[in-house]
């Protein structure tokens, strides 16, 4: 059921400091919410976790914190840019059998018809759907669409148990016409007057 | 060329050029982009010519995003000139570009494409940039 199994350590030390320390040592912090419940503040192992992150975004977590297993799903992930090491996670508690929204990433599977391309104007929707069984991505088949073809939210494929929270008339991919290469007229622009 | 309408103040200080960029730091409309590695400033003309030369090499289709706007004045003084006689006259347009902003992206072709399409305008920038594809986890 669970995707990935951590181990957490709960944090003592707050502040800049005390969270460099913590990513300094091969952990990541993070923070526990859900339910009502107050805040955990816990740091998770980095290594797992990205790997974790990297191959399911809407994965589920059996945390363990000192003992007490919970039950989370990441709701915010905090990344160095450049870097790209993670550097805070939010992750929400959750239950078995509750409903939560994610938003779940929008991925184009094969190749529209000759001459057209395609723009994916929803890079992921909101989905609701049980924790324990999130959709890691929503798969839009573009095969053989036509110019002028437009996917909206209604026609999205769902997984079972999953309804769609984003509004079913959003655009998701808009299949058009390849037009030529166009160079830019540069119009004498005037300058910037004060 | 990428310049703006019209502006408050005809001559600014120059811009911070430390710290990393706070937004616009992931791929929001395509499926390719151009992240800067160093701050940078970039001049409109650099925009334009990077935006050329990712455009004629694609050839047909794709679409571009440019993620920057040149919306700050640098002035420069003329040459010879002795020093005084207040501020120089405004002679760039530029866009204050932090490390990890995405500053270009691509959608509509396939990998190979935007890659060499984005390689040939990461020579048109001034900074050291780095290709980058929208993916569905960490990114």
């Amino acid at each position: 059921m669970s995707d990935v199994k951590l181990s957490a350590v709960l944090r003592t030390d707050f502040g800049k400091g005390a969270a460099r320390r913590t990513r300094r040592e091969g952990r990541v912090p993070a923070v526990l919410y859900g339910h009502g419940s107050d805040p955990l503040h816990v740091s998770l192992p980095t290594h797992e976790t990205y790997l974790a992150l990297v191959r399911h975004k809407n994965a589920l977590f059996e945390i363990d914190v000192e003992g007490d297993v919970k039950l989370a799903i990441v709701r915010d992930v905090q990344v160095e840019p450049v870097r790209r090491e993670i550097e805070h996670i939010d992750l929400l508690l959750v239950k078995k059998g509750e409903k939560v929204v994610v938003e779940v990433p929008v991925t184009i599977v094969g190749e529209p018809a000759p001459a057209t391309m395609h723009v994916i104007e929803q890079l992921s929707v909101q989905v609701e759907a049980e924790a324990t069984n999130l959709p890691d991505s929503i798969e839009v088949d573009i095969t053989g669409l036509t110019a002028g073809t437009v996917v909206y939210g209604k026609d999205l494929v769902l997984t079972e148990g999953a309804a769609l929270v984003t509004e079913g008339d959003t655009d998701i991919v808009i299949i058009s016409e390849v037009r030529g290469p166009v160079e830019s007229a540069d119009s004498a622009e005037e300058p910037a007057e004060a | 060329m990428l310049i703006p309408r019209r502006l408050k103040h005809r001559k600014q200080h120059h811009p911070s050029r430390s710290g990393a960029a706070k937004g616009g730091t992931q791929i929001a409309f395509g499926e390719y982009g151009i992240q800067a590695l160093e701050p940078a400033y970039v001049t409109n003309r650099q925009i334009e010519s990077a935006r050329i030369a990712m455009t004629r090499h694609i050839k047909r289709g794709g679409k571009v995003w440019i993620n920057i706007y040149p919306d700050r004045p640098l002035t420069k003084k003329p040459a010879e000139t002795r020093m005084g006689s207040g501020k120089g006259s405004p002679e760039w347009w530029i866009a204050n570009v932090k490390p990890g902003r995405i500053v270009f992206e691509l959608a509509g072709v396939d990998e190979e494409l935007a890659r060499e399409a984005m390689r040939r305008a990461m020579h048109k920038l001034p900074m050291k940039c780095r290709f980058v594809v929208r993916e569905g986890g960490v990114n």
